[in-house]
């Protein structure tokens, strides 16, 4: 190093000052650009909760875990999904529970032509096809048990290590959405899901309206940093989040009954001020609903 | 005049190699294979242990067996021999893209200007050096691909290069321009003339192929006509007929006589197994999938049973095809015992994927292909898809389309963050529950006219819920509670044209336990469902 310095000074008075401004990065500063970046082995999730509790998304070659009875785990699946597909990742998600509502998921942001839906009957079937689909390398594959009980139980240890190495041997990011912890020592990162609150608007017992829901995650594996800290989540019902620009300019489909704009079915439709509200089971439906008060 | 190169390859003992092509177990045991039926069943082909014994061809079984009591017998099977025959010549395309199939386990390769693209041994020579290779070359891969022990040998026409496949040391060379020579101590049989003409050959004292290869052209053609024009070209070692270019076979076979009737599934499996691996292998080495599969059943009691499968892709994934085989024979079992199969792939082109130096990944489109053909093998083809928004009013509803992702964009969209929408878990179907109301209006009460609501009673609203007990209940999840907070009615009205029209009053509803629900009550007949979780 001391034979060196003298040549390497020679060299610094050699730059222009403003070229080496422009053009030169310190190691440290190099570092810090290379942190703010996203990395490649990291997938967003959308959440950004979630995504602060796993050091950045979802890792690439990882199994993780995200457990909770309730506070908006199938939420959280598919806003995963939609970060993914829409950023041109294919995607499959097991759905065990076969809960997935495809309008409520094109609402969410969900390419839909980009994921692969498996609905299968048993847990041993939907780790077989877990074990098929990472096959195929998709960039995010997610597997989601659904309530409880669980048609299968909780599974062999081995078929989630097996899962876990396969998942690391194709660089795919598995998540796993369950109710209760399932993989055992296998996964690189547990989260726990607990509801916080349940948001109603209205006042008394027959105005009231549903708004959304909070959820705090908490991450019981992982990272050091990280374990043990909560993270707030919260989730609006879809009458209250902006259309997804891709469904708001497709055509709107034939009515089965004469129907009159529900007052949430619509983004920045006003509240309905009478006792007896309106509004849809389901958002997209909702507009095409009829109120019977 | 420039010749082409032929070579000749040829499977001795053709029916006996095609039946341990299809049992490789009996390689080592002394086995015969007949001809014929019953007592007029004639041996055609025996292994070097049966022979030792004295076993010849042309014994009657009872015959061998007396020479040889622990003899296999095996009948000659056209299915096995077919198949070995397609393996024979798929190896040899390999290695020349024209070839013709003579049958039988013969097969002629056009290897003009081959010879170029292998190096002689040591102590070759230069002459005919790299016919060697490439002849030693082609033995090895008959055997190791083919599961064939077959000869090579190397001329300028046919005839000469099929007696030169004969010779023992294989692979044997007939240098260019000395066939006549090569032929002429071979007997005049060995050019398989009619027997007249023959014995009118044999009258003239003419028994080996130099005698008669040395008689003038014309005066052979004005005694013995266009016939003997064609036998003394083929004596002076021409070829009267060029080489026949092979067609690639639109769909490849492979199949087996059993021995014994196979009632069990399991058993078949072990068998057509190893059917299915020579399928895939062949498929395999023209670089072909399979897009789709037939399977023929020969039935005890003459019965037939066939069977297609058509796959998402194609694949040459032997565990898929396999898992589908047996799938496929678990729901449409054959009823009868099973006396021989057959399995024909139809085959296509894999698909490729363009790769992206910016953009996401496309997916391998052969390894997708292999996991929707083991997805559907696995849960049906009902259950993987890709899902599509179905136009109607009842949340519960959805369909599928095959999947097919679009290819992905050249460059990756910068990550926007997502709309925190609270999702619905869908119950399919409903979960049925009883539920406790308050005692006032019904909840499909007409709605007032009046626009003041504290002049009219509130509908029915819930007050608690619990899951129905019963053995369609008992796997759901289970939902009790008293409700803490409702919200609704809502109305739902479907099909209102039809005879029984869907008509739901909806709630939303979150129970002491924490629960957050979507609770509806069918108006007709009034039962109580929930179909939605918030979560």
């Amino acid at each position: 190093a001391a034979a060196w310095s003298p040549w390497m000074s020679a060299l610094a008075h050699l730059i222009p000052a403003d070229f080496a401004r422009r053009h030169l990065r310190t190691g440290r500063e190099l570092v810090r650009e290379r942190q703010r970046q996203p990395s490649e082995h990291l997938l967003s999730t959308g959440v950004k909760a979630f995504d602060a509790a796993l050091g950045g998304g979802l890792r690439r070659g990882a199994l993780h875990e995200l457990s909770g009875r309730r506070g908006g785990r199938f939420s959280l699946v598919l806003e995963a999904l939609a970060a993914a597909t829409a950023g041109g990742d294919a995607a499959a998600l097991i759905d065990l529970g076969d809960g997935l509502d495809p309008q409520l998921a094109k609402r969410a942001g969900v390419v839909l032509e980009r994921v692969l839906w498996v609905r299968p009957r048993t847990l041993k079937e939907a780790l077989a096809s877990a074990e098929a689909i990472l096959a195929t390398a998709m960039p995010l594959i997610t597997l989601d048990l659904g309530l409880p009980p669980i048609p299968g139980g909780r599974g062999h240890e081995a078929s989630w290590l097996r899962l876990a190495r396969q998942a690391q041997d194709q660089r795919v990011a598995l998540l796993v959405s369950s109710p209760y912890r399932v993989s055992g020592t296998t996964a690189h990162a547990v989260v726990e899901l607990r509801q916080h609150r349940v948001g109603w608007s209205g006042e008394g017992a027959r105005a009231r309206l549903l708004d959304g829901l909070g959820g705090q995650l908490e991450m019981v594996k992982g990272d050091r940093d990280r374990v043990a800290t909560p993270y707030d989540v919260r989730w609006r019902v879809p009458s209250a989040v902006a259309p997804n620009p891709a469904e708001a300019k497709a055509t709107p489909t034939r009515s089965a009954t004469a129907t009159a704009p529900s007052g949430r079915g619509q983004a920045g439709a006003p509240r309905p001020q009478t006792a007896r509200p309106r509004r849809s089971p389901s958002s997209a439906a909702g507009s095409r609903l009829r109120a019977i008060a | 005049m420039t010749r082409h190169r032929l070579a000749c390859a040829q499977v001795p003992l053709f029916p006996l190699a095609a039946r341990l092509r299809s049992e490789p177990d009996l390689r080592d045991e002394a086995v015969a294979v007949l001809a014929g039926h019953g007592d007029a069943a004639r041996v055609v082909a025996a292994t070097k242990r049966a022979r030792r014994a004295g076993v010849r061809a042309g014994f009657t079984l009872a015959q061998a067996r007396a020479r040889l009591p622990k003899l296999i017998a095996r009948p000659q099977d056209e299915e096995c021999e077919r198949a070995a025959q397609e393996a024979l010549l798929d190896v040899a395309e390999s290695f020349s893209p024209r070839i013709e199939d003579a049958g039988d386990g013969t097969v002629y390769l056009d290897v003009d200007g081959l010879d170029r693209h292998y190096r002689p041994r040591d102590g070759d020579g230069d002459d005919g050096g790299a016919e060697l290779a490439l002849g030693r070359e082609m033995v090895l891969a008959f055997e190791q691909r083919a599961g064939l022990l077959a000869r090579v040998g190397f001329a300028s026409s046919k005839l000469a290069a099929h007696m030169a496949a004969q010779q023992p040391d294989s692979p044997a060379i007939v240098d260019a321009g000395r066939e006549a020579e090569f032929l002429a101590p071979l007997p005049l049989a060995r050019l398989t003339p009619q027997a007249s003409t023959l014995g009118t050959l044999e009258q003239w004292g003419i028994h080996s192929l130099g005698d008669f290869a040395r008689l003038p052209a014309s005066e052979v053609i004005s005694r013995l006509g266009p016939a003997g024009e064609v036998l003394h070209a083929i004596a002076r070692g021409e070829d009267p007929k060029p080489l026949v270019p092979r067609t690639p076979p639109p769909a490849y076979r492979e199949g087996l006589e059993l021995d014994w009737p196979l009632v069990n599934l399991e058993p078949f499996l072990f068998t057509a197994r190893a059917a299915l691996e020579r399928l895939v292998g062949r498929m395999q080495r023209r670089g072909l999938g399979c897009h789709r599969l037939e399977l023929s059943l020969d039935l005890e009691g003459d019965g037939h049973h066939e069977r297609s499968l058509t796959l998402p892709a194609p694949t040459r994934d032997l565990k898929t095809l396999l898992t589908l085989v047996r799938l496929d024979l678990e729901a449409h079992p054959p009823g009868a015992p099973i006396l021989a199969f057959r399995f024909t792939a139809h085959p296509d082109q894999p698909r490729s994927a363009q790769m992206s130096l910016f953009g996401p990944e496309a997916l391998s489109p052969d390894k997708l292909a292999t996991t929707l053909a083991r997805l559907f093998a696995l849960l049906g083809p009902d259950r993987v898809g890709s899902p599509r928004p179905v136009d109607g009013h009842l949340p519960e509803r959805s369909d599928l389309v095959p999947y097919a992702p679009p290819p992905p964009p050249r460059e990756r969209p910068t990550p926007q963050s997502g709309c925190g929408l609270l999702a619905v878990r869908v119950l399919r179907p409903p979960v049925p529950v009883e539920v406790m109301v308050t005692g006032n209006a019904p909840a499909d009460a007409p709605p007032p006219s009046d626009p003041d609501p504290a002049a009219h009673p509130a509908p029915s609203r819930p007050l608690s819920v619990k899951s129905l007990l019963g053995e369609e209940t008992r796997r759901r999840p289970k939902i009790q509670g008293a409700v803490r907070v409702a919200s609704g009615p809502w109305g739902l009205e479907e099909g209102w044209w039809q005879e029984n029209p869907t008509t739901r009053d909806y709630w939303d509803v979150e129970l002491s336990s924490g629960g957050l629900y979507r609770l509806f009550r069918e108006r007709t007949s009034g039962d109580w469902f929930v179909d939605g979780v918030y979560d």
